[in-house]
């Protein structure tokens, strides 16, 4: 006979308490990381002797130049945030405009940078600009990080678009149907009475898609911006191929992304709960 | 009114005059370096010793010394724009850069896109760091075995076509040397001249550079297409570079051994 127990069913087992929050990363959390990059370190530190300095020393001379760079890639992502939420919040109501015209092509606009590599679209916008725009006698200069702003806009614009449909959508028909009954025009109704409910349901997400967007800004260095991946590409160079610093820097530049965009996750979850809907 | 009617038309005629003339002044670069006051030069920023990063993050080098040179000679000042092998002939197409000094190796095709100067200002073979147990001499003993690489360098292709070996292409320097040390390839393949500048290092003491070097080819700097007047004066640069001893005096700078192309150069234009 086999030994499983018949008075055993595999049915109403009884509920497990689920914890309220998820694992939640506390400060020890980011010491140990910061433990991590030092441990890989120190076999490298153990080595040094006099014609080449440890590791440390050289991570402190060419920690200005990366952090340099890694402030250019919060820049880089807060004007390709900025650029797409306006031009995906006016994309978004287009996909809920009475004018089936209007809405189809929003849809549509939507739907194709949505689903489009975001590499793909910044090879494109890099390709496809000019690097400079001459009107007339002017010429305005395109430099390459505009046009990798320009490249990472195009996916955010389509998320947010989509944030501003679904936000809009998720509202109870009921405050539509109030508001219409008196007498506001479609106008108002969305501007006064639709949006400011939507601003606190589209944050979250809005803000999920930014810290996406900023571990997104590396793949700029594909296309050639001094942003920090292409400068930790170049300090290596620059040391000689020493191979020793390989993971350390490495591990320095993911901890300034962590550093950056974990608070940002932390306050999305924090805003996620208080602006729960209650069904 | 009619003043400002009057306004009005000067503005729209000078700005008319000024579109027609910076039509043809895109004839002729030096020019358009003189007016701008700073000479844009296409260099590599990942290539030690020839162009690379101080901690500042200003690009420095044998490559930005020469570039240095050139604007020196022009009076104005220069701008360094980094550049990588898969952009650095398009930049210059396009008019980002005005000059491109970035290691590139002079080949036949390559001077049908851009207008390379003659002479050439440099010269490098191809040559394999391994280490020493494995006891390499011929380029043949590499045949199917994993070899490092850098990507789009043009000899990983010669490696791996006529010799047989599996490339291995790494974005960067340091990626490439940290998989030969870790065991992940036999050799690397890589310039000579870097090789033999790895090789003063104590961690590469149990290393060599067994094989002959190979595909020795000379380096061209280059400016745009039809640019006639930029390319005779960098042209005559070069003369002087080579005849002033200028080029050794910057490989002895930066810690590169002299090369054979460029001593027999300096003698040959004494």
């Amino acid at each position: 006979m086999n030994k499983t127990n018949p008075k055993i069913m595999p049915v109403m087992m009884a509920p497990r308490a689920r914890a309220t929050d998820p694992i939640r990363l506390k400060a020890w959390h980011g010491a140990a990381l910061a433990a991590f990059v030092v441990l890989v370190s120190i076999p490298a530190f153990a080595q040094a002797d006099g014609a080449r300095d440890s590791v440390f020393t050289a991570l402190a001379r060419w920690m200005p130049l990366l952090l340099k760079g890694f402030i250019f890639n919060v820049v880089i992502s807060i004007s390709a945030m900025a650029i797409g939420t306006l031009a995906g919040a006016a994309l978004g109501l287009g996909q809920i405009s009475l004018s089936s015209w209007v809405r189809k092509t929003s849809w549509f606009v939507t739907q194709f940078f949505r689903n489009a590599p975001w590499l793909v679209l910044l090879f494109f916008a890099m390709f496809l600009l000019p690097f400079e725009l001459r009107i007339g006698g002017i010429i305005i200069p395109l430099p390459d990080y505009l046009k990798a702003i320009i490249g990472l806009s195009l996916p955010v614009m389509a998320n947010v678009s989509e944030i501003v449909r679904g936000a809009v959508v998720s509202l109870p028909s009921g405050q539509w149907e109030a508001a219409e009954s008196l007498a506001f025009t479609r106008t108002q109704v969305l501007w006064r009475i639709i949006l400011p409910q939507c601003v606190k349901r589209m944050l979250p997400p809005w803000m999920n898609l930014y810290s996406i967007l900023t571990m997104a800004t590396v793949l700029a260095s594909i296309v050639g911006v001094s942003e920090v991946m292409t400068l930790t590409g170049q300090v290596l160079a620059a040391e000689g191929g020493r191979t020793d610093l390989l993971l350390p820097i490495y591990s320095t530049v993911l901890l300034m992304f962590f550093i950056y965009c974990y608070p940002i996750a932390r306050l999305t979850l924090r805003l996620e709960k208080k602006f729960a809907v209650k069904t | 009114m009619i003043n400002k009617f009057l306004k009005g038309l000067t503005t729209a005629v000078a700005l008319g005059a000024f579109a027609f003339a910076a039509v043809p002044a895109q004839a002729d670069v030096l020019d358009d370096i003189k007016e701008r006051g700073v000479l844009r030069v296409g260099v590599k920023a990942d290539y030690k010793p020839y162009g690379f990063r101080d901690t500042s993050g200003a690009i420095i080098g044998i490559e930005p010394d020469l570039a240095q040179d050139v604007a020196d000679k022009l009076g104005v000042a220069v701008e360094f724009i980094p550049v990588v092998s898969s952009n650095r002939m398009q930049f210059l197409e396009q008019g980002k850069v005005d000059l491109m000094i970035a290691t590139m190796t002079d080949k036949p095709d390559r001077r049908k896109v851009v207008s390379i100067v003659d002479p050439n200002y440099y010269s490098s073979g191809t040559n394999i760091l391994a280490a020493k147990s494995f006891g390499f001499t011929a380029w043949e003993d590499l045949r199917g075995k994993p070899v490092c690489g850098i990507q789009g360098a043009f000899y990983n292709k010669k490696t791996g076509r006529d010799f047989g070996a599996n490339i291995v292409a790494f974005k960067g320097t340091a990626e490439a040397y940290a998989a030969l040390q870790a065991g992940n390839c036999v050799g690397f393949v890589y310039d000579d001249s870097s090789i033999i500048a790895s090789l003063a290092q104590p961690q590469w003491s149990d290393y060599e550079m067994p094989l002959p070097t190979i595909d020795d080819a000379p380096w061209g700097l280059a400016v745009k297409l039809g640019e006639e007047g930029f390319n005779t004066l960098m042209s005559e640069m070069i003369v002087e570079w080579h005849k002033s001893g200028r080029i050794l005096e910057l490989e002895t700078k930066w810690g590169v051994e002299n090369t054979p192309f460029a001593t027999a150069m300096n003698a040959k234009y004494q």
